[in-house]
């Protein structure tokens, strides 16, 4: 089953953004306490936010008025239209108490599944690029592996094993597994995600013919935009304490963590173009190469997406990952710099950058503080299994695979290894 | 190139001192700022240099640095524009909710429980580190000691009249073989800064800006390095912000010093151990206790890497330092991944990164470690894991990011337990928890063939009893702010 990302966005009604950030304060209070149940029982949302925009400052003081909108991204399997109606019945207690909040919600005596799923798909606006860390591993799966992979470790760990080959290890671990009722979903066939060689050359192909174009445009984009562009001049000492504290607040409680980000687009349709160019670029690399729980180089996102909303003037970036973002951020620099400027740069008040390339995330101090202070407050963040790293996720399914296989003597040493 | 300005530095960012095997360490509250500046304009000359001296009977029999809280630099009068240009982890301190959970500080670990640097203690302004040598005599530590102690009677004469009060100090010590209370070879693996003029594998040669504001770091930007906002004070003393801003650096040659407060529990360490690998009668396995222990600690007592001597002690002492991980170690069968000391100083095997992604990866996260001992010395083993009191390690540590260096190693690779493919790893020495959260395992993993070992239920073998960030002037800074 396919792994899908919804973005729902709706206006607050008016003088009620307090009310509705207390409310959400109160069901993350609940979350911390384990207690999600609407979200938990679907068994099929991966990661769900709720963030409240537009209701403070804006941190480029923009002087646009703006109301106060409400986010809701859900990371998913399945297609949309069964979310919807499932979240609208199952889930209805909860979406109903943060929705009669929100501008154009259905009155008491007219809410009924049929018209939360209309008024929820009224209200989503579409993805620029997602990616998933796990691409086909539905919530249920990852959790059937976990179990599998705990299973096998301690049965392992319940005796010694010397003097057996490797083969041999592995069918005895099949045979006592298949043995287990918890472990009938074995046999449905599952395989890893592999890289497309044939898209990943048509695409290095296109670029290649595109690349005299590629190159004039980054010249007129340099000399005609970049060097008049307002900079992003801070460093992180020089980033508002109240706001960090606050940020602070919902970090690094699980080993996972959350982060949204909210950001302008410069004007102009150059900016817009080299922004659609780039999101296409990274669709096309997550389709055919980022498909082995590796996005640019990082190792620790589960999900992640960009979207572009109002008319394109705005974009949101959401990731749920390993880790401390904060921390782990100049880890990826090298690797990944080129994409986040690339995306990022089209973006008001950005770091410095020269020709779409130097610059921008490779000044890394001015590249993290820029990173922080667009970040948003994430009022409520579910996810739905924090003990897993993406790498655990994807080495659960290849002990999967691996244990359903005949392996010959050096596989099955690779197997063990997994373990 | 820029050489580095060796006679700003103060001496123990570049030297760990290891011939002063007697040093103490004393924490103080300035009472009056104006009697305290006052004996900062005759003091700084005091303080110790990095500056190389070749002769040995040149070099003092004492040295003296010094090291500022954001409390102390305040209640120095520096302006709060200024001082707001410190990074956030500084001004903060280490105590805060956000960076307790970062580096696991709960339970008896908890600041409200520490005996300094914690809410519920008197706030320190500085820290005085006073070093000294007998120089009749060759590794006597009871003779080191006099000299050190007469220095500190000499210094401490004087805090009252200077505006100072003695908080408490903590008497850090060396031993000759340089081993810790659980009985380890510590301190063999250090960053060489670039154009100090030490010496080293090349590997270890880190860029300066990774520990010295005003120069260049990894990413090849500066540090983000605290600068003067509004004047005050002799500015003539001070040079120039590096990066152009024009604005008057105040960090330049100094860093960031961390201190940390470790208590040991060497009995509840070797118990464990000695537990997991005892033979069947119940009788210690000596030889199995000291592997296993060596396995997670990555080195074994003599400091001989694991990954190089895979089967037992060479049991000469040890300071081979010239080793990667990906060559000889790849799948962690000598060497495990959660062991203490890969998975902080991952070396050329970070995750699945090549061999020179992986060095740069792990140089971004170094750290300058200068940790002394606490205590009556004590060389724990299988067999010897009864301390008189308590002992344990005054940790302490210079970098120019506390973020990115100290902070990350503590939380990304110490506390969280999914190092390289891990699942329920924490660091054994530093990252375990005291209490971990229902049905949450702690485990340390030995890989091996043809199947690797769980070793379970890991217990949390140090106690954090105090802690602070401190500021770690130049020597310029340090007159500088005598005239502020």
């Amino acid at each position: 089953m396919d792994q899908n990302s919804t973005t729902i966005l709706v206006p607050v009604i008016k003088n009620k953004a307090q009310d509705l950030l207390d409310l959400l304060a109160e069901i993350k209070d609940d979350l911390e306490h384990g207690n999600l149940p609407q979200f938990e029982e679907l068994n099929i949302i991966h990661y769900a936010r709720w963030v409240v925009i537009d209701h403070g400052k804006s941190w480029i003081n923009d002087q646009a008025e703006r109301t106060p909108k409400l986010l809701f991204v859900i990371d998913y399997d399945g297609n949309e239209t069964d979310l919807l109606q499932r979240l609208g019945t199952d889930s209805a207690a909860i979406l109903d108490k943060v929705y009669s909040l929100c501008e154009h919600f259905p009155f008491n005596e007219k809410r009924n599944p049929e018209s939360r799923l209309a008024y929820l798909a009224k209200h989503t606006i579409k993805d620029a690029a997602v990616y998933i860390g796990a691409p086909g591993r539905t919530v249920q799966q990852i959790k059937e592996e976990r179990n599998l992979r705990d299973f096998i470790r301690a049965h392992l760990d319940s005796k010694t094993w010397d003097n057996l080959s490797a083969q041999a290890i592995h069918q005895e671990i099949k045979k006592v597994v298949l043995s287990k009722d918890a472990f009938m979903f074995l046999n449905e066939k599952t395989k890893m995600p592999g890289v497309n060689w044939l898209g990943l050359a048509f695409l290095v192909l296109v670029l290649l013919i595109l690349l005299p174009l590629i190159l004039v445009w980054v010249l007129f984009i340099h000399f005609f935009y970049e060097r008049k562009d307002e900079n992003f001049t801070r460093k992180r000492s020089q980033l508002d304490d109240e706001f960090m504290t606050e940020l602070e607040k919902y970090e690094d409680f699980k080993n996972q963590n959350q982060f949204t980000q909210l950001v302008d687009m410069k004007a102009g349709n150059a900016r817009l173009i080299t922004i659609k160019a780039m999101f296409l670029l990274s669709r096309s690399l997550i389709r055919f190469f980022f498909v082995k729980g590796k996005l640019m180089g990082i190792p620790t996102i589960h999900f992640a997406k960009w979207v572009m909303f109002d008319k394109n003037k705005r974009v949101l970036f959401f990731s749920n990952f390993d880790g401390s973002w904060q921390q782990y951020l100049g880890d990826f620099i090298d690797n990944s710099g080129w994409g986040l400027t690339g995306i990022f740069s089209n973006t008001k008040v950005f770091p410095k950058t020269n020709f779409l390339m130097t610059g921008g995330a490779y000044d890394e101090e001015r590249f993290l503080a820029w990173s922080r202070n667009s970040e948003l407050v994430t009022n409520v963040w579910y996810a739905a299994y924090p003990d897993l790293s993406i790498k655990n996720v994807n080495n659960n399914t290849k002990i999967r695979v691996q244990l359903m296989k005949t392996l010959s003597e050096r596989q099955a040493t690779k197997f063990l290894k997994l373990i | 190139m820029t050489p580095l300005e060796l006679n700003d530095i103060q001496g123990y960012l570049i030297r760990g001192y290891a011939h002063m095997m007697y040093s103490r360490f004393v924490y103080l509250q300035i009472n009056d700022a104006k009697s305290a500046k006052k004996w900062l304009a005759k003091s700084w000359k005091t303080m110790t240099t990095a500056e190389y001296i070749p002769k040995k009977s040149l070099i003092s029999n004492t040295h003296l640095n010094i090291a500022f809280t954001y409390g102390g630099l305040k209640k120095l009068g520096l302006k709060p524009d200024t001082l707001g240009t410190f990074s956030r982890e500084f001004r903060q301190g280490m105590v805060s909710p956000h960076r307790t959970r970062l580096l696991g500080d709960f339970e008896n670990s908890a600041p409200e429980k520490w005996n300094w640097g914690g809410p519920g203690n008197t706030p320190i302004h500085l820290c005085l580190m006073v070093f000294g040598n007998d120089k009749e005599s060759n590794d006597d530590i009871e003779k080191d000691k006099i000299v050190c102690i007469n220095y500190y009677e000499e210094l401490s004469a004087q805090f009252t009249e200077n505006g100072l009060e003695e908080l408490l100090y903590i008497d850090g010590q060396t031993q000759p073989e340089n081993k810790e209370h659980f009985g380890f070879r510590d301190g063999i693996s250090q960053p060489i800064i670039e154009d100090s003029g030490r010496i080293g594998p090349k590997d270890d040669i880190i860029k300066a800006g990774e520990f010295i504001f005003g120069y260049k770091n990894d990413f090849g930007v500066y540090p983000d390095t605290p600068l003067i906002k509004t004047e005050q004070g002799n500015l003539n003393l001070l040079p120039p912000d590096a990066e152009g801003s024009g604005l008057k650096d105040i960090g330049r040659n100094g860093t960031f010093m961390v201190m940390r407060q470790l208590e040991q529990h060497v009995d509840t360490f070797w118990s464990y151990i000695n537990n997991q690998t005892e033979n069947e009668d119940g009788s210690i396995n000596e030889a199995e206790s000291l592997k296993l222990a060596a396995k997670i600690m990555g080195r074994w007592q003599s400091g001989a890497p694991i990954t190089l001597f895979p089967d037992k002690d060479p049991g000469v002492i040890s300071d081979i330092n010239d080793f990667g991980y990906s060559k000889f170690d790849k799948d962690g069968l000598k060497c495990p991944f959660g062991s203490h000391l890969r998975r902080n100083n991952p070396r050329d095997n970070v995750d699945d990164h090549g061999v020179k992604e992986s060095l740069k990866l792990s140089n971004q996260h170094r750290i300058m470690r200068r940790a002394r001992l606490y205590g009556e010395i004590f060389e724990g083993s299988p067999t010897n894991k009864a301390p008189k009191g308590e002992v344990g390690l005054l940790f302490c540590c210079f970098n120019a990011d506390i973020s990115r260096q100290f902070e990350f190693l503590q939380y990304t690779w110490a506390n969280l337990p999914k190092s390289k493919e891990l699942y329920n790893d924490p660091d054994p020495i530093i990252g375990v928890k005291e209490k971990p959260s229902a049905g949450e395992q702690q485990n340390f993993t030995v890989q091996d063939l043809p199947v690797s070992r769980t070793v379970k239920d890991l217990p949390r073998i140090i106690t954090v009893k105090g802690g602070g960030y401190f500021f770690f002037p130049s020597i310029s800074v340090l007159r500088f702010l005598s005239t502020i």
